[in-house]
């Protein structure tokens, strides 16, 4: 108990010495502290995105094996790409390893009766040997969400078969909720080619009022938002019989862990999917949000290692000075019979002392600087990051949309966390810290003799 | 040569003597003349021991084997029959021996009553008001509370050589020992130093061994041991 009592009062018996030493001590840890809340918050970042992109697998064609395999004959270009259909789609999210999937079905209809927005501005448009419809049968009720339409008569689907229609095309048809209408859709057998005419017969369910931008796309009666005829997926597939294709499907599936990723994709290779699809994660969009996180937490490993490296060094050299310097107390305190190792850890606990006060003033310093340089240096890392080039990778034909990366905007500020983690990381780095440097100072002059020490006064 | 104690007369070996050197011989590292040749002599407690001899002769090397700073190349040193180079020599400068330094090696950081009570917590001496009873051996040595207050640098010679002894006697041990204690004194200082260590074996029993070169000093010793080419000689 006297050690610390004594250690205490030595404290404030050797101002001038402990203040430098605390300067220096206070330096490191604020750089360290920065140093280390940065990489650490650098690396929640990134296992965060790797959580959301890693497991987010998106199916495309493998445009290089695809072209490899069929190359193009006679000038004309094998253009019959392979896709995933409604059938596997729905049969590849029935998996263990999916968390959660989100599928976009459509399907060009026309109608007999029914007149479309736009009629006649764009004529029909020849694809693939058929000709597409006015109107759009999708189960995209995102709309809704996000409150660009709302019902304004009648009220959801509830049931198989119903549907939902836009103010202007019900005014355009005279319809009302309850009425009933026919659509024609074609569908092909995946094997023989041959063609069908799937009929959809629909009960208006309710009429909305839409605000979304009338002409996303070309301007046809088919792309006119207004002439879209929301039903349930069940609708849309209810009229597909076994290995027909016609539908257009966009699914996304997210993975319970990315890890997973090559256990699902020997599963739905295993359930039919085309060996030109390929199965990966948002490799590209992880990369280009994560690359300046990375490059940061890297940069602020190599500044932590230096700064703890320098550190360790410049305080093991001030200790030796201070401890040369109290040789002589050392000395006297070993000739009245005091142990090696009670004087040394009297020295140990007035500079875990002079760390402990430096550590609460390092931490809020640290804390404070993190933030701002922090956010310097990963607008610097991003503006390194950036390429113009485009990289040309495979072809995402079932989410045209893009992925969930495509449309996060690299990040450009750092949400700086200091938890109980970090701040028990930096006390133990601390401790560490200036015991290797006690260990080098205080371990080099206990073991002189007390005899030594006073003769060398004397 | 045969031991012998301060009357002159040999005795067997017994519990009389709280310190015995048999056969000591020292020499400092890398050289391989001895300073110290087969020193052997017997120490009692309430006496009063002087050592004289020429500079260089090895008396404050003597003085350092028989503190425990230092341990001898041959020979034994026996504190109560027990060899030093066996006992805990830490815990012997603890609490067995006390040392009275001619450079006094007193804490220069601290104040005189901070340096006594050290020196009794390192000793692990049990009294509860440590502080209390630094000041009485303080006073006893002509010190007052306020210089007792006083960091070490800014007391005299004197003042810091009383503080020395009240140190070394501040754990009640069996021996003191002191190198040159008036040394750096003046006159009138130096008289009341002599008088103290003569209390301190007169009256409270200690062993006191001084190494001097002062007549004065050796005058109220009760037996002069004299060193010459490391060797030891008794005399009065």
């Amino acid at each position: 108990m006297y050690i610390l009592t004594n250690a205490i009062k030595n404290l404030t018996r050797n101002t001038g010495r402990n203040v430098l030493a605390a300067a220096v001590i206070f330096a490191v840890i604020a750089a360290a502290v920065a140093a280390l809340i940065i990489y650490n918050t650098a690396g929640g970042v990134i296992a965060d995105y790797k959580t959301r992109f890693g497991s987010q697998v998106v199916i495309s064609v493998d445009i290089d094996k695809y072209v490899g395999s069929n190359p193009p004959r006679g000038g004309q270009s094998a253009m019959a790409l392979p896709q995933v259909t409604a059938a596997q789609s729905i049969s590849f999210a029935d998996s263990n390893y999916i968390r959660e999937y989100t599928m976009r079905v459509s399907k060009d209809v026309t109608g007999d009766d029914l007149k479309a927005i736009d009629e006649g501005s764009g004529g029909v448009f020849p694809m693939g040997g058929n000709t597409l419809g006015d109107f759009m049968l999708t189960n995209n009720f995102d709309d809704f969400e996000s409150g660009m339409r709302y019902i304004k008569d009648g009220g959801p689907i509830m049931n198989s078969g119903e549907c939902l229609i836009s103010e202007e095309f019900a005014d355009l048809n005279g319809l009302k909720t309850g009425d009933k209408i026919e659509l024609f859709g074609s569908m092909s057998n995946a094997e023989d080619g041959t063609k069908r005419t799937a009929t959809y017969s629909l009960t208006v369910a309710g009429i909305f009022y839409d605000f979304t931008d009338e002409y996303p796309g070309m301007r046809m009666p088919l792309s006119n938002k207004r002439n879209e005829i929301l039903v349930s997926t069940e609708t849309l597939t209810s009229s597909m019989l076994e290995g027909e294709s016609g539908l257009a499907v966009s699914a996304v599936f997210y993975l319970k862990d990315p890890q997973m990723l090559a256990d699902f994709e020997a599963e739905i290779r295993g359930k039919g999917l085309s060996d030109y699809m390929a199965v990966r994660t948002d490799e590209a969009g992880y990369n280009r949000i994560v690359a300046p996180v990375e490059g940061l937490m890297g940069f602020t490993l190599t500044f932590l290692i230096i700064i703890l490296a320098l550190g360790a060094a410049i305080i093991a050299l001030l200790c030796s000075i201070a401890i040369r310097e109290r040789k002589y107390e050392i000395g006297v305190l070993r000739a009245m019979g005091m142990k090696k190792k009670r004087v040394a850890l009297g020295l140990w606990a007035e500079l875990i002392m002079i760390s402990c006060l430096c550590l609460c003033f390092g931490i809020a310093a640290g804390t404070l600087a993190a933030e701002p340089i922090g956010n310097t240096l990963l607008a610097e890392q991003t503006k390194a990051a950036q390429t113009p080039d485009v990289p040309r990778g495979p072809i995402n034909l079932n989410n045209p949309r893009g992925t969930e990366a495509d449309a996060i905007p690299p990040l450009e500020q750092l949400d700086i966390r200091v938890g109980t983690p970090v701040i028990m990381q930096i006390i133990g780095m601390t401790v560490c810290l200036v015991s290797f440097a006690g260990f080098v100072s205080i371990g080099k002059i206990t073991k002189y003799e007390p005899i030594k020490i006073l003769s060398e006064r004397n | 040569m045969k031991a012998m104690n301060i009357d002159g007369i040999d005795k067997p070996e017994n519990e009389k003597y709280v310190l015995s050197l048999k056969n000591i011989s020292y020499k400092y590292e890398k050289t391989t003349k001895n300073v110290l040749k087969n020193v052997s002599a017997d120490f009692e407690t309430g006496k009063i021991y002087s050592v004289i001899g020429k500079s260089g002769s090895g008396k404050s090397t003597l003085l350092s084997l028989i503190a425990g700073l230092d341990v001898c190349t041959e020979g034994q040193i026996l504190y109560r029959n027990e060899d030093l180079k066996i006992l805990d020599r830490d815990e012997y400068r603890a609490k067995k021996i006390g040392v009275i330094f001619q450079a006094f090696n007193l804490l220069t950081n601290a104040n005189a009553i901070e340096n006594i009570v050290l020196s009794m917590q390192i000793s692990g001496n049990e009294t509860r008001d440590k502080t209390g009873c630094a000041y009485g051996l303080l006073q006893k040595m002509g010190i007052d509370k306020e210089t007792a207050s006083r960091k070490i640098l800014k007391l005299s010679g004197g003042e810091q050589q009383r503080v020395g002894i009240a140190r070394a006697v501040s754990n009640d041990p069996d021996i003191i020992i002191a190198d040159e204690p008036t040394g750096n004194l003046d006159t009138e200082t130096e008289s009341d130093v002599l008088k103290i260590l003569t209390s301190l074996a007169h009256e409270s029993g200690k062993c006191v061994i001084i190494v001097t070169h002062s007549k004065k000093v050796s005058s109220i010793a009760d037996c002069v041991l004299t060193m010459k080419d490391g060797g030891l000689a008794a005399g009065k």
